[in-house]
């Protein structure tokens, strides 16, 4: 059974430019998305900055009206029944804000469990579980701007389940974090779907929804380019390989040639510390080495290796290839 | 039943939170307490000349400024403080009623606001060594019950344009000694251009002033007094149920037009 279903959803945005002469404009954020949850799916919604996934979000979230198409949760429409709705979802949004950093964590997670109508003895048992769920005990008493951006997160996590929602909505929930507390942020996300849980994440972390989810939909630009289980997703570029150059200060000419030519599917270029690693996505795996480094020539190279195409890789290929 | 024991719960919740970051916010204790002293020190040598008895309308006009300025600033800023939190989104979207917490968090400060009136009397009495008298005290108490009704009711009203419109904030500044003046907090109204008047008769905070300073200084009747009791109750009344559609309405808009997340000046 379905527990999201969302039809064609849009949004548009207004923006303006200049002083004397106003221009106003719609800006599109979300054309034509369709997808559908099962119940208990973790369900990852992948896609660079901008891409419309912060906006899908509010709108299954009942903060953002639509401006066309349709969304219901567990049956009820998220405009017409957002009321009713609202008291069955939790949601997280990634960074740190959405807490009263002058109070206590105990005091925000006492406060936010009256606004979502939690019976006061239903909410003494279970604040202290959930911050023993997130690992918080013991610093509940102590005023949020104290904390870690990691303790935080948490106690995000805490007070979007307080009413035990049936669907949660995590929106870049280890954004900001260090690898330690993005793991164990991980570890808690996947104990939620173990607790059969409805669960819509957004990422731009390949690995991160990889790891995590059962099927994921990625956008670009507003609209959904794929939908599919990882593995699925990785064998849209299975026929190729990916050889990485590293190089030192690219001119972008060198990037729009190698794009024009017929062996080359897909191009990239990553900053890493020092050094930028240019990815090239190719069916002529290391045949194509000779031929790239003839086209990097006057360029500093550094290693050179061909690997296996991975989830990012196709990624990068929905991505780029509707630019 | 069950609905209004748990809307109570979160309008206390809500009065509690916000009156425990009150007190840790240096510019509200200004507002309640350090302001309201500037105005009833300069209000008092500005009549000094009136003798002894307008020791007590500067009392209670300049607790009514304090009582003003913290409900235009604090009461509504609280809104905009919800945006820089970013708590108001959660708010929004938890079933509780936005109105419900609004109106805890505007009845916190106009309770906190209290203070100013508290402050001037120590001010005017005890340093500065006026007699001070309450020529009708029951009165005067009642009227303060009724006065806070009223401007619970119009920050409610208040409170809503902030959800709106996030630089609402910036807008508000002109409304601060416009209200002192038309309300008559410290000179009365006839002071002032006829045209005026029936300005003053529109805003609750001038029948609060009116039976506060009458009760205070015995300068009217328990009937004339008992007719200001009414016209607030009216006023709240009519604000109150005003604002059920009102939050309604806005809330709709801000959806709409994605005002929510921004934060505002």
């Amino acid at each position: 059974m379905d527990a999201i279903i969302v039809k064609n959803l849009r949004r548009e945005f207004k923006s303006s430019e200049g002083i004397v002469k106003r221009k106003v404009k719609n800006v599109v954020a979300v054309e034509d998305v369709s997808f559908e949850i099962r119940q208990g799916e973790l369900f990852g919604l992948l896609g660079p900055n901008g891409a419309g996934k912060t906006t899908s979000v509010k709108m299954l979230t009942t903060l953002l009206i639509p401006n066309g198409g349709s969304a219901s949760i567990l049956g009820m429409d998220v405009v017409k029944d957002a009321n009713k709705l609202r008291a069955h979802i939790g949601f997280i949004f990634g960074g740190e804000r959405g807490l009263y950093w002058r109070l206590s964590g105990l005091d925000n997670l006492r406060y936010f469990a009256s606004l979502y109508y939690v019976d006061s003895q239903v909410a003494k048992k279970r604040i202290p579980e959930l911050l023993e769920l997130v690992g918080l005990n013991g610093r509940e008493r102590e005023r949020v701007e104290g904390y870690s951006r990691g303790m935080r997160q948490r106690l995000h996590i805490a007070r979007a389940l307080l009413h035990d929602p049936e669907v949660l909505f995590l929106d870049e929930p280890t954004m900001g974090l260090d690898p330690v507390g993005a793991r164990e942020l991980r570890t808690a996300v996947k104990n939620l779907q173990s607790a059969n849980k409805t669960i819509l994440l957004t990422t731009h972390y390949m690995f991160e929804a990889d790891a995590l989810c059962q099927r994921i939909a990625v956008i670009n630009k507003g609209k959904i380019v794929a939908l599919d289980t990882p593995g699925k997703l990785k064998e849209n570029v299975q026929d190729l390989s990916v050889v990485e150059v590293e190089v030192y200060g690219i001119p972008p000419e060198y990037i729009e040639k190698l794009k024009r030519q017929d062996w080359v599917v897909e191009v990239s270029l990553e900053n890493r510390d020092q050094v930028q690693v240019l990815q090239v996505h190719t069916p002529k795996g290391a045949e194509a080495v000779p031929v790239l480094v003839e086209n990097l020539n006057g360029l500093r190279l550094g290693k050179i290796i061909t690997r296996e195409p991975t989830l990012e890789d196709a990624y990068v290929r929905l991505v780029g290839g509707t630019e | 039943m069950e609905r209004i024991r748990k809307n109570l719960r979160i309008m206390l919740l809500a009065f509690e939170i916000e009156m425990r970051q009150n007190l840790t916010d240096g510019f509200v204790v200004f507002g309640i307490l350090i302001q309201p002293l500037i105005v009833a020190f300069m209000a008092l040598w500005m009549l000094k000349g009136k003798g002894p008895d307008y020791a007590i309308f500067v009392v209670v006009g300049s607790g009514m400024t304090g009582l003003w300025t913290t409900l235009l600033f604090n009461g509504g800023n609280s809104i905009t403080g919800e945006r820089w939190n970013g708590t108001l989104e959660p708010l929004v979207a938890s079933p509780a009623s936005l109105r419900i917490v609004v109106f805890g968090k505007v009845l916190a400060n106009v309770a906190q606001s209290l203070g100013s009136m508290i402050g001037s009397y120590l001010l005017i009495s005890l340093i500065l060594g006026y007699p001070l008298t309450l020529e009708r005290p029951v009165l005067f108490v009642i009227s303060l019950f009724f006065t806070v009704a009223a401007l619970v009711s119009f920050g409610l009203i208040l409170a809503s344009f902030f959800i709106l419109i996030p630089d609402f904030a910036r807008m508000v500044n002109t409304l601060e000694f416009p209200i002192y003046i038309l309300c008559g907090f410290l000179f009365p109204i006839a002071l002032l251009p006829g045209w005026t008047t029936p300005i003053s008769y529109l805003l609750s905070p001038y029948w609060a002033a009116q039976a506060l300073h009458g009760a205070a200084q015995g300068s009217l009747t328990t009937v004339q007094i008992m007719g200001d009791w009414a016209l607030m109750l009216a006023f709240s009344l009519a604000y109150i149920l005003a604002s059920g559609r009102l939050y309604r309405v806005i809330l709709r808009k801000a959806r709409a037009d994605a005002t929510l997340d921004i934060m505002g000046n």
